[in-house]
């Protein structure tokens, strides 16, 4: 035994330690990806016997005006998502100046991390109701009353995925925050000596220096914009009729609700390619960012 | 007018003194080394000439303006850092103009300052490549280069060549004293290394503790240390020290007595305040040792057993065991001796020999540690 230990350890422990985690990858992950795939090619009540349908599922989803405005509607979060990595970098910027008082104020941008996003997505409905929210107040001060933004099918996207947003710009925050921290003083010195100060210090010197964190940032959020779920479910279960839907919250209800599971499937094997698009681009930017700092 | 002058330079950190009341004048066109072991406040006080740290009173001057509120930016200076400090997102060349560019200077200008730089440290085929695609040497250079194309009056110098290897060290250390003859410009230079110290100044600042020990040339501070630290801190291999008491003070001199030595008069000594009994140390170079003859030896002398020999080639240094001398070398450790002889030697370890020096040739540092031998003439 100890024999062919010896002799076979220098592959047997990275495989022992790798295999954990690869189970784990490959059954909730890989496994499901594949069986997803497969039922999308089914017609399945969920509980009964799957029928083979071949594309049939896809081609309806060709078809299907629900399909689009889902779509439309991840293409809505992706975009006011991009405010996160902007607007949390500013914040990171602001709250990192050595002034009295800014722990405390540092703290309370990190709030919404540490909350759950159903919560969060209560207290925004509760802001956005127009009886009693916190927006039917302050449209009070000016003697108008608030849209019911929730209610409101021109609106209803725009007000979740702002509520989406918050808690996503305080992690973009805290990501620039840690960038920041590990910025070299030698080249921020260097900077001052070169007469760098102000806007073009950031722009030559300490931006440069978080190009990683910000694609990393990026990312995350793309990432976080085209899986949105919870929110939706939370906020208006995709209404006001389905037109707040997103790719994400339409798979869950075929599936769960009109009991089409291969046509959910269908759906989640589409976001699953946009997913796997901008997946790979992410990447592929990681592993460049690795090579040149070898 | 001085080029840089620091006026009661003080800097506190929290529980700690960093700066102690530093009065400095650098002359224009001065290459000036600060020397001193880590944690002597060397690069500190650098980083205050810059700029880059506030001090927490007295009065910071260049070419006579009051700089010590301004940007470091704006005080006419430029920096090599110990990391070089490169911007990694910028070629050689934007690197280098980026000083110029800030100052929003015409790009034409910056391409010949560019340039020019990039002659003189023979950079021409780098220009557009990353910091990240350069040797360390290469890198140096460019650090060095960014800070000629500012064309500033001070050149502040931090460390620069100890990520470097030896041989490479020694070539930057020749092109850096070319360089500041081909500039002309005020250089400030700060080292742990004493031979960068030694070769490249014109006047060495000895730094210990936040406080400049001594000023001056590097073979006046060598010949006449003004005390015990800076004559154990230059030289190499450095100064042998002995544990003595004063046994007598008269007219003639300082007589001095040392376990395993005869007694040692001093003569010329400023003796005032000295009274027999108190604690003194004498300290001889290593060169300034013989090994001489156990009969006809006519200056102080004492016996020694080598422990290790290192042949230089043209030099060869004895470690010796010379108990019960009470004595210390920080190259060797307490009780042992260092000797250099300019020859090939023959001794081998556990040889004894008799070891003796000219008392001339001896310096005498007082209990509070002085130098109270009187100034040598320079070599």
């Amino acid at each position: 035994m100890s024999r062919f230990w010896r002799r076979n350890r220098h592959w047997l422990t990275p495989v022992l330690f790798l295999l954990p985690g690869l189970i784990l990858f490959g059954s909730v992950i890989l496994a499901a990806s594949v069986e997803t795939i497969w039922i999308s090619l089914h017609a399945w009540d969920g509980i009964g016997q799957k029928t083979w349908v071949g594309l049939a599922n896809y081609l309806e989803l060709a078809d299907d005006p629900q399909f689009y405005v889902s779509l439309k509607n991840n293409v809505i979060w992706l975009l006011i998502f991009m405010l996160a990595p902007p607007v949390g970098l500013a914040l990171a910027l602001i709250v990192n100046q050595q002034i009295r008082g800014m722990r405390i104020l540092k703290s309370l941008f990190f709030i919404p991390l540490v909350l759950a996003t159903v919560t969060v997505g209560v207290v925004f409905g509760w802001v956005y109701d127009p009886n009693f929210g916190l927006l039917q107040l302050f449209f009070g001060v000016f003697g108008s009353t608030a849209p019911a933004l929730l209610s409101d099918e021109n609106f209803v996207t725009f007000a979740v995925a702002a509520a989406g947003l918050w808690p996503q710009i305080a992690f973009c925050m805290v990501l620039f925050l840690a960038g920041l921290n590990n910025l070299n003083d030698d080249l921020i010195a260097a900077g001052r000596v070169d007469g760098a100060r102000g806007w073009r210090m950031l722009r030559h010197v300490v931006l440069p220096q978080l190009s990683q964190v910000g694609f990393i940032a990026i990312a995350v959020t793309v990432i976080g914009a085209l899986r949105s779920f919870d929110m939706v479910a939370v906020m208006t279960n995709g209404g006001p009729y389905g037109s707040s839907t997103v790719l994400a919250y339409q798979m869950y209800e075929e599936s769960i609700f009109s009991y089409r599971f291969g046509y959910g499937a269908a759906i989640a094997t589409v976001l699953f390619v946009i997913m796997i698009a901008f997946i790979a681009w992410y990447l592929h930017g990681l592993v460049k960012a690795e090579r040149s700092n070898a | 007018m001085s080029s840089v002058e620091l006026r009661k330079v003080d800097k506190h950190y929290v529980g700690y003194h960093a700066l102690q009341v530093i009065d400095l004048k650098i002359e224009k066109g001065e290459f000036v080394v600060m020397v001193g072991p880590s944690g002597c406040g060397k690069s500190t006080l650098l980083r205050t000439i810059a700029g880059i740290e506030t001090i927490s009173s007295g009065q910071i001057l260049i070419n006579g303006r009051d700089v010590t509120r301004e940007e470091p930016g704006d005080r006419g200076i430029a920096m090599v850092f110990q990391s070089y400090a490169l911007y990694p997102h910028m070629t050689v060349a934007e690197n280098m103009g980026f000083g110029l560019r800030m100052a929003n200077r015409p790009k034409a200008e910056i391409d010949a300052a560019v340039r020019r730089a990039a002659q003189i440290l023979r950079l021409e085929e780098q220009l557009t490549k990353r910091p990240k695609q350069l040797s360390g040497g290469q890198r140096q250079r460019v650090a060095i280069g960014r800070a000629i194309t500012r064309s500033p009056e001070v050149f502040l110098f931090d460390e620069p060549l100890s990520n470097l290897d030896a041989a490479l060290r020694t070539q930057m250390r020749v092109e850096l004293s070319s360089l500041h003859a081909q500039l002309g410009s005020t250089m400030i230079y700060v080292t742990h290394d004493q031979v960068e110290a030694m070769t490249m100044a014109d006047r060495i600042v000895v730094l210990n503790k936040g406080r400049i020990e001594q000023v001056g040339s590097p073979l006046e501070l060598y010949a006449n240390p003004a005390n015990i630290f800076v004559a154990g801190f230059l030289g190499a291999p450095r100064m042998n020290f002995i544990e003595a008491t004063v046994a007598a003070v008269d007219a003639s001199g300082v007589s001095v007595m040392a376990a395993g030595l005869p007694t040692l008069t001093f003569g010329g000594v400023e003796a005032s305040g000295l009274s027999a009994g108190d604690a003194v140390t004498v300290g001889i170079r290593p060169e300034n040792l013989r090994v001489v003859d156990k009969t006809g030896a006519d200056m102080p002398a004492f016996p020694g057993q080598v422990r290790l020999v290192e042949q230089l080639g043209r030099e060869t240094i004895l470690y010796l065991d010379a108990s019960p001398l009470q004595a210390t070398n920080s190259d060797s450790g307490t009780g042992n001796f260092t000797l250099q002889l300019n020859k090939v030697s023959t001794l081998r370890t556990g040889a004894v020999l008799e070891v003796g020096f000219e008392i001339g040739e001896a310096y005498l540092f007082g209990p509070d540690g002085r130098t109270l031998t009187p100034r040598k003439g320079i070599a």
